[in-house]
């Protein structure tokens, strides 16, 4: 029995997700009375949706400068990001299936998301010969994403084989290898009749639907100022493509292979001796989640119009940007990746104006060395109250210390002031964002293991107080013994 | 015949530098049983100030040991930050975290040194004639002079190790961590140790690495990975195993690119594979020791 059995006698939280290892609050209730499970009805969504995804959607279009409601135009380029925001959001689904949940930590995901992005626009670009589908071989964007999910997955599948006999380190750096091997495989040129080369694929434009639907003459026309605009019609597909991963994902997850994978995280072989298959369960997740993350790719590449194998996201970083993304987000939380990519992209906007703009550089390196200067001497003074009775009973001991303490603060501000010597001679804040999201990971991998999603339900749950309801009034007490019933 | 002692000469410099970076990984890896995913950044940041150094007047000696000094101090402060206080949470935490010090440190050198190459002069001599002959190879002094830096540090590796009292217990706390305690190892000090000499080192290699490759912010991120399948291949707590590892890949890049015309754009599959197979059938690497875990 793998099937992890607590679907009756789990007090379900709120939106009824129990999955995450940080907030299983099980146990039968006292004295054997059934378990109030929220029912959620239509009008319980509706409250949700009005009390909070209407202002989230407000803030979201008001943070990326979408502010055709209030006047003044819509803002493209802001478009453009929350469509960006939702498809690295469907990249990193992928990505915490593999590493949330089933705890295989992988640095390669942006080779799958280079796949499904060359997919599509090989597929739409008709550069392979396709006899049965497509006309001359010319694909409609909208099929290429089951076919670019079919190839990741297979792809996927090949890759989790090895993967099996992998942990850690070792499974890390095969995936940050198989990022560059993908890459290599893209950029060559025997292939470039299919691939481009070096130079890549240039498609053409992809040009939306006029209507996001036209039901019965009830017409949505994809854009809101009436003109058809891809960067919205990609918000509309991705956001719903997003939507229904999330639904899916929850709904594997509570399904015996999901409790199968958590079981594989949390313990390789307890879960093997209840019976999990590991070789399958892993090799069915790394097929699922190259499946998920292609689907972004696909979307990422009709979205671009254009790929070739520098595509940052394709690459190495693209691979950090997607852990980022899962470890801001949450690793294993459903809304990670949403919470975490529209941060992502947001904070990766912000650091991108101010490194362009031409900043007072003098003022933000002083501050640096103020802040540098500051932090060194609460170390040494903190290292010093703490071992001040050492350095005074032993004074030879606490001498080096100290002194090693002192001489490596100095070379910490020698360090500053030679960086501050090479900014002399041209450097520009290139890099700011890149240096905000390692630090975060950083940051994140110590204070915050559970991320945004977690950490947030953490503390909400402080706030839940569980009440049994009458047995008469729960609808478990009204179904047949043995059988559980949940609702949802 | 000539060709081919040249193309050995180049593997063998390049393998010098992969089996410098691939000690490197293996000092940590003994110590603490990580893979430092930062080692090359940190490397190259250390060549950018080695580069400013440079053009500020001092000898290029002086500024290859200060780049190391820095190096040791910034592998040091990771180690006592940011990877020891998760340690002993699960596996992930520690990599995900490394990865940010990569990522960082990365783009710090991007953000104070820009994106346009820098130039970091060699400390062997590079003018178009300073080679000699082998037969009619002709053999650059830059390389042999890459492949005597090399022996250097591991002659000096292998005295610190094996013929000093901190080599002693460095090699106590790569054993076994709570008896090194017992014993009166300040095992925490060792492991600071260790690190920052595998910061010096990879600070090393990037110096070496610099002047012939360019020094961009990507200097290290291909050689970060043909040395880490090169110390997997030589086995990951083996020194040994990481010198002949790395001159073995270095070999082998340099005759795929100059004998095997299909393969020579698509070296990282090849590493993929390289990588893979030894994994799998032999996943303590040539020289490393075999695991037994007891479960």
């Amino acid at each position: 029995m793998s099937d992890v059995h607590h679907e009756g006698d789990s007090v379900t939280l709120d939106d009824g997700e129990v999955e995450m290892a940080t907030e299983v609050v099980s146990g039968k209730s006292a004295g054997g009375l059934p378990v109030f499970t929220p029912q959620h009805g239509a009008l319980h969504w509706l409250g949700r949706v009005l009390v909070f995804a209407l202002p989230l959607a407000y803030l979201l279009m008001r943070v990326f400068g979408v502010t055709g409601i209030v006047g003044g135009g819509w803002s493209n380029s802001g478009l453009g990001l929350l469509a960006d925001a939702f498809i690295i959001a469907i990249a990193v689904m992928g990505v915490n299936l593999i590493t949330g949940y089933t705890g295989q930590l992988s640095i390669g995901h942006s080779a799958f998301f280079a796949i499904g992005a060359y997919t599509g626009l090989v597929l739409t670009q008709g550069r392979v010969s396709t006899p049965f589908f497509g006309d001359e071989n010319v694909w409609d964007p909208g099929w290429t994403i089951p076919v670019a999910a079919a190839l990741c997955f297979l792809v996927g599948c090949v890759v989790g084989l090895p993967a099996l006999r992998l942990k850690g380190i070792y499974l890390a750096l095969t995936t940050l290898v198989f990022v560059e091997a993908v890459r290599s495989i893209l950029k060559y040129e025997k292939f470039e009749d299919v691939t481009g080369g070096a130079t890549g694929i240039k498609g053409d434009k992809y040009t939306p639907p006029e209507y996001v639907f036209d039901f019965f003459g009830i017409k949505l026309p994809t854009g809101l100022d009436g003109r058809a605009d891809l960067n919205q019609w990609m918000i509309y597909l991705s956001l719903a493509l997003l939507l229904f991963i999330m639904l899916m994902v929850s709904g594997i997850m509570r399904s015996r292979i999901g409790r199968a994978m958590v079981a594989t995280r949390d313990n390789e072989l307890a879960a093997e001796v209840m019976g999990v298959n590991l070789s399958v369960i892993k090799t069915v997740a790394f097929g699922l989640s190259g499946a998920i993350t292609g689907i972004g790719g696909a979307l990422f590449g009709l979205k671009l119009g254009l790929v070739d194998a520098d595509v940052p996201l394709f690459g190495l970083f693209g691979a950090i940007t997607l852990l980022v993304a899962m470890v801001v987000g949450g690793a294993a939380q459903n809304w990670g990746p949403m919470v975490g990519a529209v941060f992502y992209v947001f904070v990766n906007e912000i650091a991108r104006s101010i490194g362009e703009a031409p900043a007072d550089y003098e003022a933000v390196f002083t501050i640096t060395l103020i802040v540098l200067v500051a932090v060194v001497m609460v170390v040494v003074a903190r290292y010093v109250m703490q071992h001040r009775n050492d350095i005074r009973a032993n004074v030879s001991n606490g001498a080096w210390k100290a002194v090693l303490v002192v001489v490596g603060s100095m070379s910490a501000l020698v360090a500053a002031g030679v960086m501050l010597l090479g900014i002399s001679d041209g450097g520009k804040l290139d890099g700011l964002g890149g240096v905000i999201f390692g630090v975060l990971l950083i940051l994140f991998a110590r204070f915050v293991p559970f991320g945004a999603v977690g950490t947030f339900r953490i503390f909400r749950s402080r706030f839940v107080q569980i009440i049994p309801k009458p047995p008469s009034e729960s609808r478990a007490a009204k179904a047949p013994e043995g059988v559980q019933v949940q609702g949802r | 015949m000539s060709l081919f002692i040249q193309r050995m000469f180049d593997g063998l410099a390049e393998g010098s530098i992969y089996a410098l970076l691939a000690l490197a990984l293996v000092v940590i890896f003994r110590s603490t049983g990580q893979l430092n995913f930062a080692q090359g950044e940190i490397g190259t940041l250390c060549a950018f100030f080695a580069s400013t150094f440079t053009l500020s007047g001092l000898p290029v000696w002086v500024a290859i040991l200060l780049a190391m000094a820095i190096g040791f101090l910034i592998a040091a402060f990771v180690e006592r930050v940011v990877v020891r206080p998760i340690e002993n949470r699960n596996p992930g935490a520690v990599i995900v975290a490394l990865i940010g010090v990569f990522l960082a440190v990365n783009q710090l050198s991007a953000m104070f040194w820009g994106v346009d190459a820098r130039s970091l002069p060699s400390l062997f001599p590079t003018n178009a004639d300073s080679f000699f002959r082998i037969g009619d190879a002709a053999i650059r002094w830059e390389r042999v002079g890459i492949i005597g830096v090399l022996a250097v540090v591991v002659v000096l590796l292998f005295l610190l190790f094996n013929r000093t009292k901190i080599g002693l217990a460095m090699r106590a706390v790569a054993n076994n961590q709570e008896s090194s305690n017992l014993v009166g190892i300040r095992v925490g000090n060792i492991l600071i140790l260790g690190w920052g000499l595998a910061g010096a080192i990879g600070a090393l290699a990037a110096v070496m690495l610099a002047p012939s490759a360019g020094l961009t912010g990507t200097l290290m991120l291909g050689p970060f990975l043909y040395a880490s399948v090169a110390a997997v291949l030589g086995g990951l707590d083996s020194p040994v195993g990481a010198v002949v590892g790395g001159l073995l890949i270095g070999l082998l890049k340099a005759f795929l690119i100059g004998y095997v015309d299909f393969l020579s754009d698509m070296l990282f599959p090849v590493m993929l594979v390289v990588l893979l197979s030894v994994l799998l059938f032999r996943p303590a690497g040539l020289f490393g020791t075999e695991k037994v875990e007891r479960v």
